[in-house]
């Protein structure tokens, strides 16, 4: 009985432990609210623009692409989206073109791209694998932050509802989420995080 | 309609109850067993899977050690090592099976998560209730229930998202899931209630088959019992008809033998009457009457003066008849003799019944020769004798004599039916696989095919006052001494073989 009931007791622990995990978010930096015109990439004039930064090698990440699978399914057509990879300084290519990278890639609407020791990161001063901005056909930052509800878990999540609500109805104010992932790079990680966003 | 009465009937369930508990309780261990293989597997696969999905977390290009894979070692190991170890530790024991149930319904959870909400690692729920239904207990199922409705309840309410996947879920979304589980409960219930009646049925059907089995055997014991006390009876009786049949060859012989020893003394007695005792009491008298004057009787009487001579023709008479008396006499003694050698040989192997001792085989053969002697004289039977020098045999003489006095007896019956030449040949010798060979040759009548298979068998016989016991309790005595009595013959008018074989001491 008592050997059944720290059996459990450890259990409880053990789950509480990985809930407490799985839901701890990362960083979500400072991002600029109008779209930086030092930027390399190239704003989509007739639709709003989602960037996303994915860390490579995130295996949080994979349950983003889920969703944003879904997000392009759902809104068709409505929406530009720019996906891009961190290749910290001093990897190789090959180092990013990963499994995350071949199922973005193989995402209808989505251009997948690398970010080349993290400049567009640090630009749009995103920290944590996952996030995403969206901006409004004016530049304006209408959306940031992750769209899973916690670490690798997919499913219903506000930050796609909320994407799908501004994009949907081409309005809205400010929508701010959770990420959950990966830091993109050890100085976002080291200078920004303002909760805990190591695993 | 069933006839078993009250009492029977009630062992018969108490049994049939015990066997129905001793089956389930090995189904319980065993399934025991297989879940503890089954946790280790699944705490591996845990593993496995977080090593493949999460092995790593990222900071930049720094990495360590994902957080699910630790949960996969530790908690895995947690939730799958308890449970193993109770059913290594207590097989079959209540509490093992509802702590497996408990068990395999966390670790359905823990994939769950390692696996990133997969709808498709749901399916471990329903498989789990399936294995756990192995035990056709339907309590294990309701703790596996309450286990998987407890954990939709609690996080329902807490993070719905992780366990329905949606945000907005109704607070008796909980209900659901655990209705398909019910769903599932109920059928593998029913199934499992059904197993249940046919192991029920079938320890009934176990128990009625070993109370049949017990009777069986029962009889069979006392069968068998009966069976050795008729052979032992039949043994008997053979043994008697085997020492019969020795002493009315012994019988016969003497009578023989008194046959020559009447008419010897028939020819004593005749010659004895021959004698001319009247003369010589004549003379008796003759000489009485001059006994006062004898020697002038002897010289001076006519009657007087032959007298003499008259006396020693009356000896030279009675010579004769005395001579031929003196031979019958010795006839006699020498038949008597014969009688008392006889009857000795009978004595010696009436004692010698079930003593093994080393014997000459010539002296066996001659023996039984013997024995029957007088009636080969009678029936003009040649016997002819080929013994080659054999090592001597450690076996019962009388055994060994009934068998062969037997084998001549039916050869010179045999010979006795046959007009030709009346021969019989006595074999002794060692055959190719070191055996002792005695065959009794004869040609006579002969045996037809049909008969040679049957001349064995209690009662048969062709002689027509014959009992059917010789050959028969012959062939048991052969087999008594290790050995064995067989028949040949090419068929009625061709003679026949009997040959008794008898193992030689190494």
């Amino acid at each position: 009985m008592l050997a059944g009931g720290i059996w459990l007791l450890l259990i409880l622990a053990g789950s509480l432990w990985m809930a407490h995990y799985s839901q701890t978010a990362g960083s979500v930096g400072a991002p600029p609210e109008r779209w930086p015109e030092t930027s390399q990439v190239r704003r989509d004039p007739e639709r709003p623009q989602l960037l996303m930064f994915l860390h490579p090698r995130c295996a949080c990440s994979r349950a983003t692409l889920g969703e944003l699978e879904l997000l392009m399914a759902h809104c068709q057509g409505l929406v530009s989206v720019q996906v891009l990879f961190i290749q910290p300084e001093g990897v190789a290519e090959d180092w990013v073109k990963t499994d995350l990278w071949r199922s973005a890639a193989a995402i209808p609407g989505v251009n997948v791209g690398i970010d080349h020791e993290g400049g567009e990161a640090l630009r749009f001063r995103t920290a944590t694998s996952g996030q995403a901005l969206l901006y409004d056909l004016n530049g304006r930052l209408i959306f940031q932050g992750g769209i899973t509800l916690a670490r690798s878990h997919s499913g219903d999540n506000p930050g796609r509802s909320a994407l799908e609500g501004l994009l949907r109805h081409q309005a809205g104010t400010l929508a701010s989420t959770p990420v959950f992932g990966c830091a993109l790079s050890e100085k976002e990680a080291r200078d920004e995080c303002t909760t805990p966003c190591q695993p | 309609m069933n006839t078993i009465t009250p009492p029977l009937n009630s062992a018969l369930q108490q049994r049939a109850s015990v066997l129905f508990q001793t089956a389930e309780n090995d189904l319980h261990r065993h399934t025991d067993h297989l879940f503890s293989r089954l946790m280790i597997v699944q705490w591996l696969a845990g593993i496995a899977a977080a090593l493949w999905i999460s092995p790593l977390t990222w900071i930049g290009v720094s990495s360590q050690v994902h957080v699910h894979v630790w949960a996969a070692v530790l908690l895995g190991g947690a939730i799958s090592g308890f449970p193993a170890w109770l059913a290594w530790r207590y097989p079959g024991q209540v509490v093992t099976r509802h702590v497996i149930a408990v068990a395999q319904m966390l670790t359905s959870a823990l994939l769950i998560h390692l696996t990133g909400g997969r709808i498709e690692t749901h399916f471990h729920v329903f498989g789990s209730l399936a294995f756990i239904a192995f035990y056709r207990d339907w309590r294990v199922l309701l703790t596996a229930t309450v286990v998987v409705a407890a954990d939709h309840l609690v996080r329902g309410m807490l993070w719905p998202q992780s366990v329905f996947g949606v945000l907005t879920a109704s607070h008796w979304r909980w209900l659901e899931h655990a209705g398909w589980v019910v769903f599932e409960d109920v059928i593998l219930i029913v199934a499992t209630r059904r197993m249940l009646r046919e192991m029920h049925e079938m320890a009934l059907r176990r128990a009625i088959l070993e109370g049949s089995k017990a009777e069986i055997e029962r009889q069979v014991v006392e069968r068998t019992a009966q069976l050795s006390q008729t052979q032992a009876e039949l043994l008997e009786t053979s043994r008697l008809a085997g020492m019969t049949e020795v002493a009315t060859s012994v019988l016969h012989n003497v009578g023989n033998v008194l046959n020559s020893v009447s008419v010897s003394s028939e020819i004593a007695a005749t010659k004895v009457r021959e004698f001319r005792i009247g003369s010589l009491k004549d003379v008796a008298d003759l000489l009485q009457e001059h006994a006062d004057d004898l020697p002038a009787f002897l010289t001076t009487d006519p009657r007087g003066k032959v007298l003499p001579g008259y006396l020693l023709k009356l000896a030279a008479h009675l010579a004769d008849p005395q001579q031929a008396i003196l031979q019958e006499m010795e006839v006699l003694r020498k038949n008597i003799e014969h009688i008392k050698e006889i009857v000795a040989m009978q004595q010696r192997y009436a004692r010698g019944t079930g003593v093994v001792e080393p014997l000459s085989v010539a002296d066996l053969v001659e023996d039984s020769i013997r024995i029957n002697a007088a009636g080969f004289s009678r029936h003009e039977v040649q016997v002819v004798r080929e013994i080659a020098p054999v090592p001597q045999v450690k076996t019962d003489r009388h055994k060994v004599l009934q068998i062969l006095v037997n084998l001549l007896s039916n050869a010179k019956y045999a010979l006795d039916q046959s007009n030709g030449d009346r021969r019989m040949t006595v074999r002794v010798g060692v055959n190719q696989t070191k055996e002792l060979e005695i065959a009794v040759m004869d040609n006579g009548t002969g045996i037809t095919p049909e008969n040679l298979t049957r001349v064995f068998s209690h009662g048969f016989t062709t002689k027509k006052d014959g009992h059917g016991f010789g050959l028969h309790s012959g062939a048991l005595a052969a087999r008594e001494l290790g050995g064995t009595l067989s028949a040949h013959s090419d068929g009625p008018g061709k003679g026949a073989v009997f040959t008794l074989k008898l193992p030689l001491p190494n």
